[in-house]
């Protein structure tokens, strides 16, 4: 019964998406007016269609549905309720479906926001857009990665495996996967409407202003998906990382890189008129990038501790990249000549000529973690030989790149637009310069070495310094109003993410680990805290056995790393336990795979000491917040005499 | 000059300059000792792939290879004679050069390093053509005319009566 409801609802995705796209190009072209007005209803369709799939698959997994092959892999009846509504997403075919009704939710905002305007061609072009994609996961979903398949028979009684253990011990597996959809989906928003300017020829400025909220809130719904999937690393891996470099987690950074310089460069275009191609160019590269990791990732052509079996997808995956990269490219050499920009930047020390310093810098970091990420898969096609490419190549690289941007997130906020005159760098500057080796000189007397943290620290200050100015400024002049809009906001984003960069300079440089024996009742001293083993205590369900090693930590209170076998997997997964601090944390895990014996009398543990990991978090919240505020209105209305950007010579129109 | 911007004249900015320079000589060249032996083991084990996971380090693997990697790092470090690249040359040896997660900068592998030095060069020097593009733009455009004076007229009026409005 599932089954034939899931498939019902994703033929009717399919049907409303490819008949949407069809009819409603073909009422653009002929410009049939009520044919167009009725394109929105597809989207209604394909809404009801992702729905009636995802409840039919949200069902089957809770009913235990073992004649579907994909509740045979990942159900079971000992997974709790949470994580069993997680285990949709916790394989190739339902993380499809999550593309799927994420897609179709993001295409009836854009109908129901556009519906006034939907005898508009820019309007109607961007659904067609939509819908097309739509068609192309619906597809996917509906055929080679269908999450309603049907299984082989299996004996009475019979009882699935659940999902892969790591995806049922922490809460933010049901956060951070449908998190990140939203971000790599929601570009897709953008993204057509971009081919819906190139296509009508209206490449003016209208187009941008359409979709910035949209743009601005996937990218903040990516940045938090990206910080939650840290977070769950660092709460449940063991290892105390939070960013391992793994192609996977590449494949979430490489949009959210491009996806950041294009919401910089989109300034440059809205006041200037500059920059067109080069944003267009952005926002292609980001929803290619999204199709590009996921090919990566679920083709098996790359290995990584995250990627699913590989299944029957890449071909498609890796079509659909090429068409997406053809077309938008041969869309914009067509419309080269409206492309042109009007203007010209007068000098780097500009707004606008820091925007472009910036969006270099991104696009540089981009093709560096591009690089490393298809590497191996160069060397295996030109070499015919196995390599790796790991943390330690990205972070060599990655720290300079990280400084740079610093130092532009110090400087831009400080530039006018047009040209900046020696007197004011040197009066707007002095302040946050002050902050910078204020910062500088805090890290050196609380002990802080080695050159390239304390840059971090020097270059956070000042960048910090100039956010703060800012924010300063607007609120002197409008009270808390003043922290609302595109720039302010925007300068509180950039307080969260200083924080975050100051927070892994810290971590990554200062962080102690040491492997200690410990008897029973004994008391060992190490890095200035002290750690007594009390025992072993455990907790067994029909689900898993979890073993813990009860340790006194400071003399006031017990911690409990874990080893976790879970019974219908048989496989054992090492838990952390956490002591979280504003200066640092103490972060505790057993030693190995196996579980201590119950009348152990000696543990073995792996201890870190790393400073300042809450402060990730803290910026991560404080980057959620300003991105919100960022996309409310500010409420100051552009005067119409104030320049934003010259008119484009034809094609621009209503 | 307001006192204000007296603050921030240039002995402020020397001042402060001096003040930074300083802080960075005493902090990056302070001898914090040698790492403690677990530091060094992370170290090393941060740079060396486990064997047989999917593009984990042996740092983060808990498999049984990695531990046994980890076992073999340790003994070398708590042994003291060999130095960091002595102990991953000889890991690469047992177990393969593609355990090594940093790329050698010879051969194919040098491209890894090559390209994003070759993509900088050519972020700057098209940042470089397109600043002079711009500039040879605006200086053939010549100073401006009367008529340009007229149109900024034009608009300033025209913005305050909109504010006036």
């Amino acid at each position: 019964m599932s089954a034939a409801l899931g498939n019902a609802g994703l033929l009717i995705v399919l049907v409303a998406a490819s008949v949407g796209a069809l009819a409603t190009a073909v009422a653009i072209i002929g410009g049939n007016l009520r044919a167009l007005r009725q394109a929105p209803i597809y989207a209604a369709v394909i809404v009801g269609g992702a729905v009636l799939a995802v409840i039919s698959m949200q069902w089957a997994l809770f009913s235990r549905d073992y004649s579907i092959d994909f509740v045979q892999r990942v159900g079971s009846s000992t997974t709790p309720t949470l994580y069993n509504i997680a285990a949709m997403w916790s394989a190739l075919e339902g993380s499809i479906l999550l593309w799927v009704i994420v897609l179709a939710l993001f295409t009836g905002g854009v109908a129901l926001r556009f519906v006034r305007r939907r005898d508009d061609e820019l309007v109607a072009w961007a659904l067609v857009v939509m819908y097309v994609v739509m068609t192309f996961f619906a597809l996917v979903s509906f055929g080679p990665a269908s999450p309603f398949a049907p299984g082989a028979t299996v004996p009475i009684g019979f009882d699935g495996p659940g999902p892969n253990p790591l995806l049922q011990n922490h809460i933010l597996v049901l956060f951070h996967p449908p998190l990140l959809y939203l971000g790599y989906v929601g570009f897709t928003v953008p993204f057509a409407f971009a081919i819906a300017a190139l296509i009508t020829g209206r490449v003016g400025e209208g187009w941008l202003l359409e979709t910035r909220r949209w743009a601005l809130l996937s990218w903040g719904f990516l940045t938090i998906g990206i910080l939650l999937g840290g977070w769950w690393s660092y709460e449940v891996l063991g290892w105390s990382g939070v960013w391992a470099w793994d192609p996977v987690e590449n494949a979430s950074f490489l949009p959210w890189l491009t996806g950041t310089a294009y919401i910089h460069s989109v300034l440059v275009q809205q006041r200037r008129g500059m920059l067109r191609v080069w944003n267009l160019s952005l926002l292609i590269a980001t929803f290619a990038l999204t199709i590009l990791g996921t090919f990566l990732t679920r083709s098996g052509v790359i290995n990584s501790v995250h990627a699913f079996a590989a299944g029957e997808i890449d071909g498609y995956l890796l079509g659909f990249f090429g068409i997406v990269v053809l077309v938008s490219l041969g869309l914009i050499g067509w419309r080269g000549d409206a492309l042109r920009a009007p203007g010209r930047i007068d000098s780097p020390m500009s707004r606008e000529g820091a925007f472009l310093a910036n969006n270099v810098v991104f696009a540089l970091f981009a093709f560096i973690v591009l690089l490393g990420t298809v590497f191996p898969l160069l060397v295996e096609v030109f070499q015919d030989r196995q390599t790796v490419v790991g943390a330690p190549y990205f972070d060599r690289l990655s720290m300079p790149i990280g400084l740079v941007l610093l130092f532009l997130m110090a400087v831009a906020p400080v530039l006018p637009w047009r040209r900046a005159s020696t007197e004011t760098l040197r009066d707007r500057l002095f302040w946050p310069a002050w902050c910078g080796v204020g910062a500088l000189a805090i890290a050196v007397a609380v002990g802080a070495d080695r050159l390239a943290p304390l840059l971090a620290f020097l270059l956070g200050g000042f960048a910090a310094g100039a956010a703060g100015r800012q924010l300063l400024l607007a609120t002197r002049r409008q009270g808390l109003r003043g922290l609302v809009g595109r720039a302010n906001g925007g300068m509180l984003v950039h307080i969260g993410v200083i924080l975050i960069a100051v927070a892994l300079a810290a971590s990554n440089s200062y962080t102690h680990s040491a492997t200690l024996t410990i008897g029973r009742g004994e008391r060992v001293e190490w890095a200035g805290h002290s750690f007594e083993f009390v025992g072993v205590s455990t907790e067994v369900t029909a689900r898993a056995d979890v073993v813990m090693a009860d340790v006194l930590l400071d003399d006031k209170k017990v911690y409990a790393p874990a080893v976790t076998t879970y019974l219908q997997q048989g496989m054992t997964v090492p838990t952390p336990s956490v002591r979280t601090g504003l200066t640092s944390d103490v972060y505790l895990t057993i030693d190995g795979n196996d579980p201590p014996a119950t009348d152990a009398s000696e543990v073995v543990l792996r201890v870190f000491v790393k400073p300042m990991v809450l402060w990730l978090w803290i910026g991560g919240a404080v980057m959620a917040i300003g991105t919100v505020l960022s996309a409310l209105p500010s409420g100051r209305s552009r005067r119409p005499t104030d320049p934003t950007s010259a008119l484009v010579s034809g094609g621009q129109h209503g | 000059m307001t006192s204000r911007s007296r603050w921030k004249a240039w002995p402020s900015w020397a001042a402060m300059f001096v003040v930074l320079v300083a802080l960075l000589a005493v902090g990056s060249t302070r001898d914090s000792g040698p790492l403690n032996p677990g530091d060094r083991i992370d170290s090393i084990s941060r740079r060396v792939a486990c064997p047989v996971c999917d593009g984990e380090s042996v740092f983060e693997s808990r498999n049984p290879a990695s531990e046994a990697i980890r076992a073999e790092i340790r003994a070398s470090v708590y042994d003291g004679t060999a130095t960091d690249n002595e102990i991953l040359a000889s890991i690469a040896n047992s177990y393969g050069g593609k355990v090594l997660l940093v790329p050698s900068s010879s051969g194919f592998d040098a491209l890894i390093w090559a390209l994003p030095a070759a993509g900088l060069m050519v972020g700057l020097v098209g940042l470089w053509f397109a600043f002079r593009r711009w500039r040879e733009e605006a200086a053939a455009l010549g100073p401006p005319s009367t008529e340009d004076y007229s149109l900024v007229e034009q608009a300033r009026q025209a913005r305050s009566e909109h504010v006036c409005e």
